[in-house]
């Protein structure tokens, strides 16, 4: 029998007291295609990380094609072999992309003229099929062309074993398909692939074997594929059920079949937020809004669809009026809204949820109450006194309504999980009064039982008569929850789904391939 | 003019070392702004050393030495005990103008300035007028331009960068962003140290209390004003000595007419200048209501 | 409430970690380390009329440090209060002379109103610049700092210049009697009152307004506030304007309490002591009054030092320098410490 591409001996990893991997032993067979998946939380990254010596392990050992590595030094790791291309990029943005591949390089030729530089760079971009100048810097790149960047990258040196992870959140369908094909000649060069995933759809549709983590433990694998199915996966994923919430759950894990919500008919209902053909200025995040109408009624959950970095979040900034509209008109729950701060815009009704839970959401070495009570604070006026105590306890009432589980108002935000804080949130943005919710990548990096949560709240927002805007590159949530869809690209608003939806057809028009 | 140009050129070149220091400081992600003690530290040191030992060349290398702890020690502090670079940047500061005031007092008993026999070699009467400029001056161009090759043209260089802007992705490849400040630190060390030499032995050969008078933090103003790259640092360095030339040339000129301390302030309000510009110009470089400014290190 | 005991608890070890630095240093450069960390204890708090002294030189420190307090609460680096104090001593002394002769109940009020508005105007600049065009504040209020020195400078021997002054520093003309706030022992009812004043409208304001809420969350998470529409640029200049009208407000004290006077260079380390003072005291007001009390007889023991011992002021500045570079540190080795300690319980 060949020796094991990679093998995982009894690794074990903790963060203070929370067990991010235990005792997980699993070895890999060489020039295949495995996929680890699990939930969020279930400690994929970790053991990505620490097979790629970013991590070091509390206990265990990582062998790879039978020599055994140092642990927790990447270094080592790299001379063996292993590479590891990261979800969120690990790209300095100044750098052009010729530099993003020298950094990490380790041949000869540490000092260089700049048409050098480009010359041994453009051959390696080209004999890899990414279609990317290597004078380009990476801040410029959309997401697709980071990512090949990002494994071009990976791939400087004479990879025997690449580890992605999580390549294929930030795709549309093509570029998945696309993605899957560049994995493919990888593992036809012999190139041992681990795809950290989350989707069995994908699992299914591309892996060999998978293997299955649930709670920073192994729970199956690896397993052949063409030995396990749909549903087989779901339960080794999720464990016990989530309660009263089956359709989420599919919906979640993107096992297969992908849930209808029936179109409500609520064309009648009042719009609560009405653009017409809004134009900004660019934003440091991604382009100008171009033209772009949308009308959001009461009561009605409608999703953004687009790869990231196609405009979603100068929507969101223009919604909210923190970048400046050149053209158009825009109304907020029935009044003109170009002209108002966000305060105002919250007064009549705004709500926002923002993509940055920990960055834009929270503040996380701030305390609860302080981070619940700020939007009422920035409604009411500035010099205005308030009475701690009493905001405590209202907090207190908050929290528990919504199931927040937590010691006391005082504690830091940082200390939730994330599930938690994301609930914290809803605390402070989903009330009576409002209007229009807009929820950006509402329940990304939570697990499956926080994203029902969320799902649910927003749905029961709905229900009370509130406009609800979901942005999400997540296709299987978006079915899931909209009753309309929208698709963005390059800043515009290019094509309008109702439901039920067909996934190709939503896929093509977030690539402009209609 | 060649009295003008030799009198940028004394004023200019101790400012750019210094700024050299705070631009590969900068490139690993320290805001440095200890580089004013660090380089009354290597003043103080210098002319110490020479009256002590007699030979310049000891003399430097002791400088260095003190600056490069002295560098090590605003390492420890900001990159193990996570301390805001900052607050400890501006203790640095205070530890090396109150410790160099405090040497000198120990010594001799007062806080009057301290003369050196002898200064920075000078480069001698090959280079006609300019014979009283000292090696540092004639070396400058060769370390700017050594400074760009390094941090523009080579794998360090850009690791050095990655490190800095990016830590988890220096990381990623094998880097370790810690080690990075360090090196990079301790190389601030000695260009500080050579600017303070320069400063204190390169025309007057003589050391007072709190001589810098802030051109540890015109240098860093001139960091940014430079954005951050070696060869814009050095021309925003001889821009803020310019103006400062200008000044004591325009003091000469009109004498009493204009207020002789108010003309003292042109450097400083340039410097202010120069950082407003490049805010105008390409937005801060450090992140708006960030808190307390820390290294990031995710 | 355990979170603040730790807090404390880290503070001093990392106090008592730079006055070993400080020994070290004293050591090398030839003093007896044990004799001047002992004359300084005894001239900061053991002589006879430490106490005294030590508020003489607090208060103004205080004032000031509660404003600096304010401005790194809403997360801007305001390190210009050394500036701000000269400006606000400038202005009230300008104002005074202005209005020589005029009885005392009207030139007070309105000398002490025109110092915190030079402190203020002179903190506001470098505000705007940050505000509107994102100019790095740590550059332009250390500017700030020295350009004011030497308007400080140019006005003590130009315009406001005492005749008869002999000596090195440049002063101004002393101010007339009736005006003094306080003789030179720099503590009088009035003093004392204006500092209480400070302390309860600066606590009520960062403990029991919307502003103090919202400065401090925009100081821990700028972003976070933005996203819930508070105008962070506006939060910022008032903590600017506040911090500086505070700085303006101790150095127009100064001059119109101890000093009776505006000499060129007068308290070079106020600024910075006070940056000192609000950063060990975690930027809270009430912490800030005690800790200025601690610092203020560090001040005076700088006076104490070269007169009763023959030892260089010099080693006060190095005790503040050497505070300044721990007092932000965090240690990972400590919380674990503390960690367990609450475990165990």
């Amino acid at each position: 029998m060949a020796a094991h591409a990679l093998a995982c001996r009894a690794i074990g990893v903790t963060y203070g007291s929370l067990k991010a991997l235990d005792d997980v032993s699993v070895a890999f067979a060489p020039g295949q295609i495995h996929a680890v998946v699990g939930q969020n939380g279930a400690g994929k990254t970790t053991f990505a990380r620490v097979v790629a010596g970013l991590v070091a392990p509390s206990s265990g050992s990582v062998e790879v094609s039978g020599n055994s590595v140092l642990p927790g030094n990447v270094a080592a790791s790299r001379a063996q072999g292993v590479e590891l291309v990261h979800q969120s990029f690990a790209l300095p943005p100044s750098f052009t992309v010729a530099e993003a591949l020298e950094f990490g390089f380790t041949g000869k030729g540490a000092l260089y003229s700049r048409p050098q530089l480009l010359r041994r760079w453009q051959s390696h971009l080209a004999a890899l099929d990414v279609s990317v100048a290597p004078s380009a810097r990476i801040r410029d790149l959309p997401v697709e062309a980071q990512q090949g960047v990002e494994i071009a990258r990976a791939l400087v040196t004479d990879a025997k074993i690449l580890i992605l992870d999580e390549p294929t959140a930030v795709l549309s369908p093509t570029g998945i398909e696309a993605l899957f094909q560049r994995v493919r000649r990888l593992k036809a060069q012999g190139v041992t692939i681990l795809l950290i995933l989350h989707k069995i759809r994908e699992v299914l549709a591309v892996a060999d074997t998978v293997t299955v983590l649930r709670g920073g433990k192994l729970v199956a694998g690896p397993l052949p594929v063409a030995d396990v199915t749909a549903p087989l996966l779901a339960t080794l994923i999720v464990g016990e059920a989530v309660a009263g919430a089956s359709g989420d759950v599919a919906a979640a894990l993107g096992a297969g079949e992908i849930s209808h919500t029936a179109h409500r008919g609520l064309d009648s209902r009042p719009k609560v937020a009405d653009l017409n053909a809004l134009s900004t200025r660019p934003d440091p995040e991604g382009p100008a809004l171009a033209e772009a109408s949308l009308a959001i009624r009461a009561g009605e959950i409608v999703g953004v669809a687009g790869v990231e970095g196609n405009g979603q979040r100068t929507l969101v900034r223009a919604l909210a009026g923190l970048v400046e509209t050149t053209a158009g008109t825009q109304h907020l729950a029935g009044v003109g809204s170009e002209k108002l701060t966000l305060a105002e815009r919250r007064r009549l009704g705004l709500r926002i949820i923002p993509f940055e839970r920990n960055v834009e959401g929270l503040s996380l070495t701030s305390s609860l109450w302080e981070n619940w009570v700020a939007r009422q604070l920035v409604e009411g006026k500035l010099l205005s006194f308030i009475a701690p105590r009493r905001i405590r306890e209202a907090c207190d009432r908050a929290l528990r309504a919504w199931s927040v589980r937590y010691e006391t108002s005082t504690q830091r935000a940082g200390s939730l999980s994330g599930g938690n804080a994301q609930k914290v949130i809803l605390a402070r943005e989903v009330d009576d009064d409002a209007k229009l919710i807009i929820a950006a990548q509402p329940t990304r990096g939570l697990d499956i039982g926080a994203t029902a949560f969320v799902w649910q709240s927003l749905r029961a927002a709905a229900a009370r008569g509130s406009g609800v805007l979901v942005i999400s590159s997540d296709l299987d949530e978006l079915f899931d929850i909209s009753d309309r869809i929208v698709v963005m690209l390059s800043g515009r608003i290019v094509a309008e789904f109702t439901a039920p939806f067909d996934l190709g057809a939503v896929g093509a028009a977030m690539t402009g391939a209609r | 003019m060649i009295d003008l140009i030799i009198s940028i050129l004394r004023s200019g070149t101790p400012l750019v070392y210094v700024t050299l220091a705070g631009v590969i400081a900068q490139r690993a992600g320290v805001w440095n702004l200890g580089l004013e003690g660090l380089m009354i530290i290597g003043a103080c040191a210098t002319v110490l050393g020479i009256i002590v030992t007699g030979n310049f060349y000891v003399a430097m290398a002791i400088a260095m030495l003190l600056c490069m702890l002295a560098s090590a020690l605003l390492w420890f502090v900001i990159d193990r005990l996570k301390a805001n670079p900052i607050i400890a940047g501006l203790g640095l500061t205070g530890l090396g103008i109150g410790g160099t005031a405090l040497a000198v007092q120990a010594i001799y008993g007062s806080l009057s300035a301290v003369n050196a026999p002898i200064g920075v070699p000078r480069i001698g009467p090959l280079f006609g007028p300019f014979a009283p400029l000292s090696i540092f001056v004639l070396a400058l161009p060769f370390v700017v331009f050594g400074m760009w090759v390094l941090l523009r043209r080579t794998r360090f260089g850009l690791r050095l960068a990655a490190a800095g802007e990016h830590p988890f992705a220096a990381r990623s490849v094998g880097v370790n962003p810690s080690r990075m400040r360090l090196v990079a630190l301790l190389a601030g060390g000695v260009l500080a140290a050579i600017g303070g030499a320069e400063l204190a032995a390169g025309s007057l050969n003589l050391f007072a209390q709190n001589m810098t008078s802030g051109r540890g933090f015109m240098a860093f103003a001139a960091v940014i004003f430079g954005a951050g790259h070696p060869i814009g640092a050095t021309l925003a360095a001889f821009f803020f000595s310019v103006v400062s030339a200008l000044g004591i040339r325009a003091q000469l000129s009109f004498g009493d007419a204009l207020p002789h301390d108010l003309l003292q302030a042109l450097p400083y309000v340039a410097t202010v200048f120069g950082v407003w510009l490049s805010g105008k110009l390409r937005g801060g470089l450090r992140a708006a209501g960030g808190g307390f400014g820390e290294l990031r290190d995710n | 409430m355990q979170d603040q005991v730790a807090l404390i608890l880290r503070t001093l070890v990392f106090i008592i970690i730079a006055i070993l630095l400080c020994a070290v240093i004293f050591q090398i450069a030839g003093f007896s380390a044990p004799l001047m960390l002992q004359s300084v204890v005894d001239g900061a708090f053991l002589r006879q009329g430490a106490l005294p002294q030590a508020l003489r030189w607090g208060i103004p420190l205080f004032i000031t440090a509660a404003g600096v307090a304010l401005s790194f609460r809403v997360g801007f680096f305001n390190i210009g209060a050394q500036g701000q104090f000269y400006m606000g001593a400038i202005f009230a002394a300008v104002a005074a002379e202005l209005m020589r002769g005029a009885p005392a109940p009207i030139v007070v009020p309105l000398c002490l109103l025109s110092g915190m508005l030079g402190g203020a105007l002179w903190a506001l600049w470098p505000g705007l610049l940050r505000v509107r065009s994102g100019t790095d504040e740590v550059i332009t209020t250390m500017m700030g700092n020295f350009i004011a020195g030497l308007i400080l400078v140019w006005i003590t021997s130009g315009p406001l210049k005492d005749p008869s002054g002999s000596g090195q520093q440049a002063s101004s003309r002393p101010l007339e009697a009736a005006y003094r706030l306080s003789t030179s022992t720099g503590i009088s009812p009035i003093i004392i009152g204006i500092a209480v004043l400070v302390g309860v409208v600066m606590w009520l304001l960062v403990n029991r307004t919307a502003f103090g809420v919202l400065a401090g969350l925009s100081g821990r998470n700028g972003t976070m506030v933005a996203w819930q529409g508070a105008r962070i640029d506006r939060l910022g200049l008032w903590s600017f304007a506040i911090s500086g009208a505070l700085a303006g407000l101790a150095g127009t004290i100064e001059f119109m309490g101890p000093n009776g006077r505006i000499a060129s260079g007068f308290l070079p380390t106020h600024g910075f002591t006070a940056i000192l003072i609000a950063l060990v005291a975690n930027l809270s007001v009430i912490g800030t009054a005690f800790v200025a009390l601690f610092f203020g007889g560090l001040a005076s023991a700088a006076l104490y030092l070269p007169v009763m011992a023959g030892l260089p002021a010099a080693a006060i500045d190095i005790i503040n320098a050497a505070i300044a570079l721990f007092i932000t540190a965090k240690s990972a080795t400590l919380e674990r410490l503390f960690k367990l300690r609450r475990a165990a319980r």
